[in-house]
Parts: C-alpha cells; sequence; structure tokens
C-alpha cells in the first residue's frame, strides 16, 4: 500500500483515499466541441504508461480532492498538489 | 502410550523444553509424552515417529524434512484445523493430532497404490484425464474430491477471534538471526526505532542450533541486547508475510495479522536447506542439516540413530560431529568436494565413520522409512554401493529466503560462483544483510548485519552514510569465504525423485512437460503446478529454474525465475479478514422500530424498517388516514452562499435562480453522459441557504460528487456540508397529515399559509424543525426534519397527536407501493446506467436552455432525436398476476420471441386493486396508451397494457387539499 501525501494532512495510507481518476479536463463549452473532442473527454482514457497526472480525494480525512503525479508502472508518487491556490494548515498555498 | 525416552537426549546447552513438566497429546489415537517446549514434530521425533502425514498425490509416507516450517512433510490435522505444521506448532496437553491424506491409516492408506500406477498419472494429468465424456463429470468430481485436497475442513467449527493491529516504525528488521541482531543494534544505536520480527520461539537465528565455525569467534548474546534496547521491540513468533510499496509489511503472530509501515527495511532472513534430488528423496529419515541440528540442541532429540552425512561444505561435518557428541553413530560422511577443498574437518570423526570424498547419494533406501543409502562416487559409472542406517542428513547448500526482496523489488541474480541467488540491486530503503544476502560466516554476518543498520539510519537522516570502502570490503570479505552450496541440484536414478514434494511433481514430470512445449518458468508453473503448494516453492523454486535451464538448454540466469508474490507463508483467510468490522449505520428510531414489530431491511449501510407486519393495511391507512414514516436515511446537504444557484444550475438539470425563499423544486441529476445519477428536493430555505435532499444510497457519492466540481473549478461563493446524520426524518402522508401536525404547533397550516412544495421553519411539540410539503406517497405530506437527537422525541409526540386520526407506521415497502401508485420513479430501481431523464418520462425537469450544465450536451441530442426507449407505466391484463422486477418484454416474431423491453418496477396495487408498474419499451409502442404487449413469465407471454402518468390521483389533486 503506497503513501500518498495529502496536501493538506500529510502523508497518509492510501487506504484513506478514494482515487478520482486521470486527470481529464471538461471543455469550458461543451456545446462548441466536436463530437470527436467530446468522446475523448467523456470516454477515452489515456491509460498512460509512465507518469500519470489524476485526482485523489481524502475521504477519512479532510476532504480535500488534489492531484497527484504518480508513475503508473513503479507506482511512485512524484508530487501531490492542489487545483485550486488554498492555504494548508500551515498557512501555504499548495498549487503545484 | 509411546515412549518418548527413545530418542530424547540429556538435557541441551540452549534447548527450549521444560523437562520438569510432562504432559501428552494424541497422535492417530495414541498418546504421546511431550514436554512444554515441544512442537508436535518434536514429541513425535523423542518417541520414535518418523512417518507423519502421506503425500498430496501418491500418498507416499513422509516425516519431519526441514524443521523449520518451509518443507510440507509435516502437515498434520490438529482438531478441527487441517495444514498444521507439526514442526512449528507448539505441543499442548490433550490436542488431537492426526495424519493427512491417510485412509484408513497412516500405514495402511488405501490410496497409496496410485504411487503404483503412476506412469498412468503424468503430469497434467487433471487437464488430460477427467474430460470426456461429459456425462461422467461428476462422477470424476466425487472421485477427484475424495483423492485431492489437504486436511479436511468441519464446516461445523465454530469461527475463531482474530484482529489487526498497525505498526509503525523507523526500522521494521525481518528475521532476528545474528544478522538481523546486529542490524537492530546498530540502527536503535542511531537513534531508530526498530522494530524486529521473528518467526521462532526467541530469536537468535541459527546460532540458537547450529554449531559454531572455528572462524565464528565467540557468540555475543545479541537477543539479550537487543531485548535490553530501549529503541528496539521484537516480535517473536512473527512472520512477514509480504512487502508492498512505501515499506508497507504485513506480519502474522498467532490469530493476530500486524500492517507496519517501516521508514526502512531491513531483510535478514536468512536460508534455508536445500534438497538434493536423488530416488526416494523424501524417504521418511531423510532429513536436512537444519533439521537434525535443530531436533539436538534446541529439542534434546536424536534425528536417528545411524547417520549418513551428504554434504558438500564444511558444516556439514560440523553437523556430523555434532550428532556424533550426541550419541549418534555417524556410520558416513558423503562429500562431493576432492578432500583438498575442505576444511580441516576430518578429523573430528569417530574412528569406524567411513569417509567418501567426490562422492554423493544416488538413492534412499527402505520399506517406508531410511533403511539405508546408496553411494556413488560423482563422475565414475560405478555400481552404487549400499550403506545402512537409518538418518540421512542432505546439507549440500542453501537456498537464500529471498521470497520478500523479491516482493520490494529487489533485483537478485544467480550468481555462479556461489552457486546461489543473490540480490545486487536494491530499492531504495531496502536493505538486506546476512546469509540471505549471501554471508556465511559469524564475523561476515554481523558486520553485514551492523553495516545495513547503519545504512538504514543513514536513509533516515539520523545518521551519516557509512564509508563506501567498507561497503566495498564487505563485499570482498563474502566473495572469498568458503563455498557453502553445492551447483549439483540431482544425481542420476531411475526411481521416484520428488523436485515438488507438495504436489508431488517429479523431476520427470517437468521433463515431461519441458517437452509438451511448457518450457518458459512461469508456464511449467502453472501447468505443472510447481511451487503452488503449502511450500510456496522454498523445496522446489531454484531446483526447477535449474533443471529447466538444462533442459531448454539455457543458463540459469536467462531462465529466470518465477514472481514472488504475497504472502510468503500459508495463511489463514481469518487473519487477514480480521474482526468482523461491517458497518452498520441505524437510524436514531431503531430501537422503536424493532420494539414495534417491524421487519428490518439492509438499504446500502442502513437498516430500515421493510413493514410493520402489513404493507397493504400500511398503504391503507395512508391513503384512507394518516401515516408515518422514517426517512431519516435520506442524504442531507446544505449549501450556504450567494454561488448556491450557480452551483445547483450547472449540477441539476432543473432551473434554480428564480426559485423563491420558502419554496420547494424536485431535481434530477445527470452527469456528463446525461445519464441519471440522483434525484432529491431542493428547498430554499434564505436567500444563501439551501437544503437538498438525495436519495439514502447516494448520499455519500453526491457529496463528493458536488465536492469534486466545487475543488476544481466551480467552486465560487458557495459552500456544501453533508449534514446527512445530524438531521433525522419523516414523512407524515395522508389526507388526515395537517390535523395531526397542527396538534404539535400553533402555525397556520392551511393551504394558502403552507401550500404545496413550500418549506417552513416550525416548533413542533418545541423542536425547532424544518418542515416540507411534497408528496412522494400522492397524499397531503410533511416532510419534518428534526435534529437527530429529539427525533425519537418528535416521533413518539407525532404518533400521539395522531392516535384520534387513525395513525399507523408505515414501512419501504408501503411506500414503495405508493409511490407507484403515483408512478414516481426511484433513482437506482427504474433507470440504470443508461437511462436519461427525458427517455424516463421527466423531460418537463430538464431545461435545455439554461447555460452549460451536466448533460446539457447529450440531453440535445436525445431532446433533437426523441428517445429510443421509454418509461411508461403498465397494466396486466390477467388479474392476480405481478410479473417480478427484471422481467423482460418480448415480442414473438417469425424467428422467435424478440426483446424489447424489461419490468423494473411491479406490484399489486391495494389502492387499485390491481397489478401495476413501470417498465421500458420501444418508443412508438409506449407513446400509445392502451397498446398491448406481453411479459415473458415462466416461459408463457403474459399481455400487459402500455399506461400513462399515475395510476392513482393523475391530476395530483389530493396533494394539494
Amino acid at each position: 500500500m503506497i503513501l500518498l501525501n495529502c496536501p493538506n494532512c500529510g502523508p497518509r495510507n492510501v487506504q484513506e483515499f478514494r482515487f478520482g481518476g486521470e486527470h481529464n479536463p471538461r471543455p469550458a463549452a461543451p456545446l462548441a466541441v466536436d463530437n470527436a473532442e467530446w468522446t475523448d473527454y467523456l470516454f477515452l482514457k489515456a491509460n498512460k504508461l509512465g507518469v500519470q497526472k489524476e485526482w485523489w480525494y481524502h475521504r477519512a480525512g479532510c476532504r480535500l480532492w488534489f492531484l497527484a503525479e504518480r508513475h503508473t508502472q513503479s507506482n511512485q508518487v512524484l508530487k501531490t498538489y492542489c487545483w485550486t491556490a488554498r492555504p494548508n494548515r500551515e498557512g501555504e498555498t499548495c498549487v503545484e | 502410550m509411546l515412549n518418548n525416552a527413545l530418542y530424547r537426549l540429556e538435557p541441551q546447552a540452549g534447548e527450549t523444553i521444560d523437562r520438569a513438566q510432562t504432559f501428552t497429546f494424541t497422535f492417530e489415537g495414541r498418546a504421546v509424552i511431550a514436554h512444554p517446549g515441544d512442537t508436535i514434530a518434536s514429541a513425535l521425533a523423542a518417541a520414535g515417529v518418523h512417518v507423519i502425514s502421506r503425500s498430496f498425490k501418491y500418498h507416499r509416507p513422509r516425516g519431519v524434512m526441514c524443521m523449520a516450517g518451509h518443507c510440507p512433510n509435516c502437515l498434520v490435522q490438529v482438531g478441527d484445523e487441517p495444514n498444521v505444521r507439526a514442526c512449528q506448532t507448539p505441543a499442548e496437553p490433550d490436542m488431537v493430532v492426526k495424519p493427512q491424506n491417510v485412509w484408513p491409516s497412516l500405514k495402511k492408506d488405501a490410496m497409496a497404490f496410485t504411487g503404483l500406477f503412476s506412469r498412468f498419472m503424468p503430469v497434467g494429468f487433471y487437464y488430460k484425464t477427467f474430460i470426456r465424456p461429459q456425462a461422467m463429470w461428476p462422477l470424476f468430481e466425487r472421485i477427484l474430491r475424495r483423492i485431492a485436497g489437504l486436511g479436511k475442513v468441519n464446516p461445523a467449527t465454530p469461527p475463531d477471534r482474530y484482529d489487526k493491529q498497525y505498526l509503525h516504525t523507523d526500522v521494521a528488521v525481518v528475521g532476528g538471526g545474528p544478522a538481523g541482531l546486529s542490524a537492530a543494534l546498530a540502527a536503535a544505536e542511531q537513534g531508530a526505532t526498530v522494530s524486529l520480527f521473528d518467526e521462532n520461539p526467541q530469536p537468535g537465528g541459527h546460532w540458537r542450533y547450529a554449531l559454531p565455525a572455528p572462524d565464528d569467534g565467540p557468540l555475543p548474546d545479541l537477543a539479550a541486547q537487543a531485548e535490553a534496547h530501549p529503541g528496539i521491540t521484537v516480535y517473536p513468533e512473527t512472520t512477514v508475510l509480504s512487502c508492498y510499496e512505501d515499506n508497507w509489511l504485513s506480519a502474522r503472530r498467532g490469530n493476530r495479522l500486524f500492517k507496519i509501515r517501516a521508514g526502512a527495511v531491513i531483510f535478514a532472513t536468512g536460508a534455508y536447506d536445500r534438497p538434493l534430488i536423488f530416488d526416494n528423496d523424501e524417504l521418511p529419515g531423510v532429513r536436512f542439516g537444519g533439521a537434525a541440528q535443530r531436533l539436538l540442541r534446541l529439542y534434546g532429540v536424536q534425528p536417528g540413530k545411524r547417520a549418513i552425512v551428504v554434504t558438500a561444505n564444511d558444516g556439514g561435518w560440523r553437523i556430523a560431529a555434532g550428532l556424533q557428541a550426541a550419541g549418534v553413530s555417524v556410520v558416513a560422511v558423503v562429500d562431493e568436494r576432492p578432500e583438498s577443498e575442505a576444511g580441516a574437518v576430518s578429523h573430528v570423526l569417530q574412528a569406524d565413520a567411513r569417509v567418501f570424498w567426490r562422492h554423493t547419494i544416488r538413492a534412499a533406501r527402505g520399506a517406508g522409512a531410511v533403511e539405508g543409502a546408496d553411494i556413488a562416487p560423482l563422475d565414475a559409472q560405478v555400481r552404487p554401493q549400499f550403506i545402512a542406517g537409518d538418518l540421512i542428513v542432505i546439507n549440500i547448500g542453501l537456498t537464500p529466503a529471498n521470497g520478500l526482496l523479491y516482493q520490494a523489488q529487489t533485483k537478485i541474480s544467480y550468481n555462479e560462483d556461489r552457486a546461489e541467488f543473490l540480490p545486487e540491486t536494491l530499492p531504495a530503503g531496502v536493505f538486506a544483510a546476512g546469509r540471505v544476502a549471501g554471508s556465511h560466516a559469524g564475523a561476515t554476518e554481523l558486520a553485514e548485519g551492523r553495516l545495513a543498520g547503519r545504512q538504514a539510519a543513514a536513509f533516515l537522516g539520523l545518521a551519516p552514510a557509512p564509508p563506501s570502502a567498507e561497503i566495498t570490503a564487505l563485499a570482498g570479505q563474502k566473495a572469498a569465504g568458503p563455498k557453502r552450496s553445492s551447483a549439483r541440484v540431482d544425481v542420476p536414478g531411475s526411481q521416484k525423485r520428488f523436485v515438488c514434494f507438495c504436489e508431488d511433481v517429479t523431476d520427470k514430470d517437468l521433463e515431461t512437460a519441458i517437452a509438451e512445449g511448457f518450457d518458459s518458468i512461469e508456464l511449467l508453473k502453472r501447468y505443472s503446478t510447481i511451487s503452488m503448494g503449502p511450500c510456496q516453492g522454498k523445496m522446489c523454486a531454484a531446483n526447477t529454474i535449474h533443471l529447466c535451464a538444462r533442459h531448454t538448454g539455457q543458463s540459469v540466469a536467462q531462465t529466470g525465475t518465477t514472481t514472488a508474490r504475497p504472502p510468503l507463508a500459508p495463511v489463514s483467510l481469518g487473519v487477514l479478514a480480521g474482526q468482523n468490522m461491517e458497518p452498520v449505520k441505524r437510524t436514531a428510531l431503531d430501537a422503536w422500530h424493532r420494539a414495534n414489530g417491524a421487519g428490518m431491511m439492509v438499504a446500502g449501510l442502513w437498516m430500515r424498517p421493510e413493514h410493520y407486519g402489513n404493507p397493504p393495511a400500511e398503504v391503507q391507512a395512508v391513503r384512507e388516514r394518516v401515516g408515518l414514516i422514517d426517512v431519516s436515511t435520506l442524504g442531507k446537504l446544505q449549501l450556504t452562499g450567494p454561488g448556491a444557484p450557480d452551483f445547483l444550475d450547472r449540477i441539476y438539470v432543473n432551473k434554480w435562480q428564480k426559485l423563491g425563499v420558502g419554496r420547494v423544486r424536485y431535481g434530477v441529476m445527470c452527469n456528463d453522459e446525461g445519464v441519471v445519477m440522483n434525484d432529491g428536493v431542493t428547498a430554499r430555505l434564505s436567500e444563501t441557504t439551501w437544503y437538498t435532499t438525495t436519495t439514502s444510497s447516494g448520499a455519500g457519492a453526491i457529496f463528493e460528487w458536488m465536492q469534486w466540481w466545487l475543488q476544481s473549478g466551480w467552486g465560487g461563493e458557495v459552500h456544501v456540508t453533508n449534514i446527512s446524520e445530524v438531521n433525522a426524518a419523516f414523512n407524515l402522508a395522508g389526507p388526515r397529515a395537517r390535523a395531526v401536525l397542527q396538534k404539535l404547533t400553533d402555525a397556520d397550516l392551511l393551504n394558502e399559509a403552507f401550500p404545496y412544495m413550500h418549506v417552513r421553519h416550525l416548533t413542533l411539540a418545541g423542536v425547532a424543525c424544518m418542515v416540507m410539503r411534497i408528496g412522494f406517497t400522492g397524499e397531503l405530506s410533511y416532510e419534518i426534519h428534526c435534529p437527530t437527537g429529539a427525533a425519537h422525541y418528535v416521533w413518539e409526540r407525532l404518533l400521539d397527536a395522531g392516535r384520534d386520526f387513525g395513525i399507523a407506521p408505515f414501512g419501504v415497502e408501503a411506500q414503495r407501493i405508493l409511490r407507484l401508485e403515483k408512478a414516481h420513479i426511484i433513482v437506482g430501481q427504474d433507470t440504470d446506467a443508461l437511462s436519461d431523464p427525458i427517455s424516463a418520462d421527466m423531460a418537463w425537469a430538464v431545461k435545455l436552455d439554461k447555460a452549460d450544465f451536466l448533460g446539457q450536451r447529450p440531453l440535445r441530442q436525445v431532446a433533437q432525436d426523441g428517445p429510443a426507449q421509454r418509461l411508461v407505466g403498465f397494466t396486466m391484463a390477467r388479474p392476480g398476476l405481478v410479473p417480478d422486477e427484471g422481467l423482460q418484454i418480448v415480442r414473438p416474431t417469425a424467428a422467435g420471441p424478440e426483446i424489447i423491453g424489461w419490468v423494473t418496477s411491479s406490484r399489486h396495487s391495494p389502492t387499485l386493486n390491481q397489478t401495476i408498474g413501470l417498465c421500458w419499451l420501444p418508443a412508438p409502442l409506449a407513446g400509445q396508451p392502451g397498446a398491448t404487449f406481453t411479459i415473458r413469465m415462466n416461459g408463457k407471454l403474459e399481455e400487459a397494457r402500455v399506461h400513462h402518468g399515475p395510476f392513482y390521483d393523475p391530476q395530483g389533486d389530493r396533494l394539494r387539499i
């Protein structure tokens, strides 16, 4: 079981978290994109071998959704950070 | 009673048994005498019982071989527990021990004849034999179940108690031998907290039983030092089962599972004896050097009376000397080395001991147990000579216990010089020391342990890193030492030669499997089942690689190894499961429901009253008088902030900006595929405060879903709080609901003051409540949300107030009927992972013209194309017939019945006295009220009719009274 560094709470067992899937931004204007782009957003995952940017949720903790960069082969987590600039307990912002 | 004095020695220094006390247990019905500290196997050995069990496939007699918990040859049944390792399990008074795989008895086993027919039971026997004819499969199954399997499980056995413990430590040391202990001490001296795990009753490793080598020097009492060090916690009798990422280990002690997070891990797991493949290589009386020494030193038991020692290193000679000192007659020492390569050891033997240089064993001989051995020179085609004896000690080399190192992703390679698989590159934070890393002499083991301890401390930033010169010097010291393992894995022969003792796989089986094309090591494993038995490859994996390499013409390195997976040692499922910790959620009224005759049902994590005895009567109470249901399980979310309507607009298909304060609206939530995720009502309590309910099962997921959108860009000026458990909720429903409620409050409840789809803060019986006038049941109804702490009080006041009006509590089943009479859908029951709200008859809720919302793009498409399938109501033509939910709707065609839809909900309506339901139908058919279609029930097609709108009170007048 890997350790995951919650930007708010620090390193915790991965059991405390929910995996949220690949970082896959929603098109800003869904009605303006073509079908291929929309299908890509909805259904096509990159399923990357290598460092993947992905969502995690600290379900059994502070309830923060945050981003992690994890190597999908070694399972090594290179870094974790927030989507928005918000201060953590020490008052530091946790964006990338 | 079996005499335990036959093989028991005078007290030995360092023995673990307490001779002051004796007790008995039974083995196959006979009493066996034992001392506290004895294992089942040591007590049996003391009594001269050398055959303990029979083998899995051929039912050959088997006895204690490794005495270290590695081989499968001593698996016994203890009481109700099968597959107990006799060599590791302490003997206890009155224990009932039985051999396994025997019928009718150990001595006369009926299945042993399978050995005679073994030529008809080749590798892959099961895949090849029990195939045709298919009609025989039930018979085959009966036969196979009789033959196969290890031990017997008694289904009536009461469950044992199990638990789990979490440990956190700077350094975890696995293995309490000399290397592990010195590593623990070195790390602790640098200030690290250290946890040391050892599977034996006391730490000390092979120093507890092995006779010291001359260059070992005096042995310090490291175990006592470690016990005394405040920074070290020793966990004896604890087997580490697995190693996962970020140094996460699991270990077992008795019925407890440890989960361990360590900053650094030092594997000092030692090594175990390597078997040699020869004829009858598992005949009882063939024991490894480690087993002979353990029996002698730990339990004061002679492993035999006349010993033939087969070796390839100086350790074998020390064992011979030890046996001799314990009164065992050493008949012969058979060393495959030339005399020139051996240390100065031969002089220690008795005068009549025969010494064979450059010789090895060819066969064990004897009926049921060893009576002697065939000895032959290594390289000459000479007829072997027979030497009589009752003990054959095999001490030809060691297999490093590297299973956990493999799991830790260590790169391990075959070292030709030392004929062993040794670690090459260790991952960060993982260290290896001692015999698992190739150290052989005591001084090297200690030095390597200390080095690993300091390296672990340095990795954690507690100490400076040891100089690299020291590391290089130690590597040189290890390489220069005498070779402890032979590269030879087998000798020529003609009879049964087992590579795998667990599943009775012979070298011939492996050769056949490779010839049949299973020539990669992973395929060979799966096909032959080698390394898949209780020993998990400890006995066979290394030898299999060598044999596979030889038969495929590859090097050992090219052949590779099979993947090492957890658990390292067998573990009972109870240990992994731990306590029964399945969470159950109960509402504040749970006790009331049970005390009042509720039949409870499981709804997600919740327990809910399904009924109070008579659902149709509960329906009638709501329709004609008034009913009360506990809906505390609803998800309840509070949204605050001026951004709330914008956020609601994005995640619901409905519009929210113009919902006035004090109003309530039903909402549907979709994802970006346009699929219905959840539904519920939302009330605007003030300009900036909103209150949303979700389905009971969806509460947690919807909160997380909302949080995700809030925290990834849609979070302007709105905050969502999950108050599902903060508030309890009840629905007071029925034509007399207003009259009941009025008895608890002075507030004006008349239709004009508190109309349908409005919300009010009311004080009910002195408790501040939030009350929504909504109508899932189709009657005048009030959904009352009050603090959970006051729930029981308010509930009872409502029942008191309703007594004169004929109030009755109603359960989930009555509610399901009531809502179906109104054709109200239940998300997840009537919708699935492909249902959009337009097709599900809720197009009125979907506001395609508003700004961007989840599901807008696909729902526009559905609106444009029109739904393909629609959710509609139906009634049955034949009275009294209620189709099961999930049944298929089929259309008869010339080519046979065609599935065109399915039933999602169906009930007998007590109000209308007819069958009603909801179903999915092709849109053209669904669009014609009264059109008929057929449902397949028990093979027959039953006629049903399309129905549009609610079955009961279609105009909704009763909601608005």
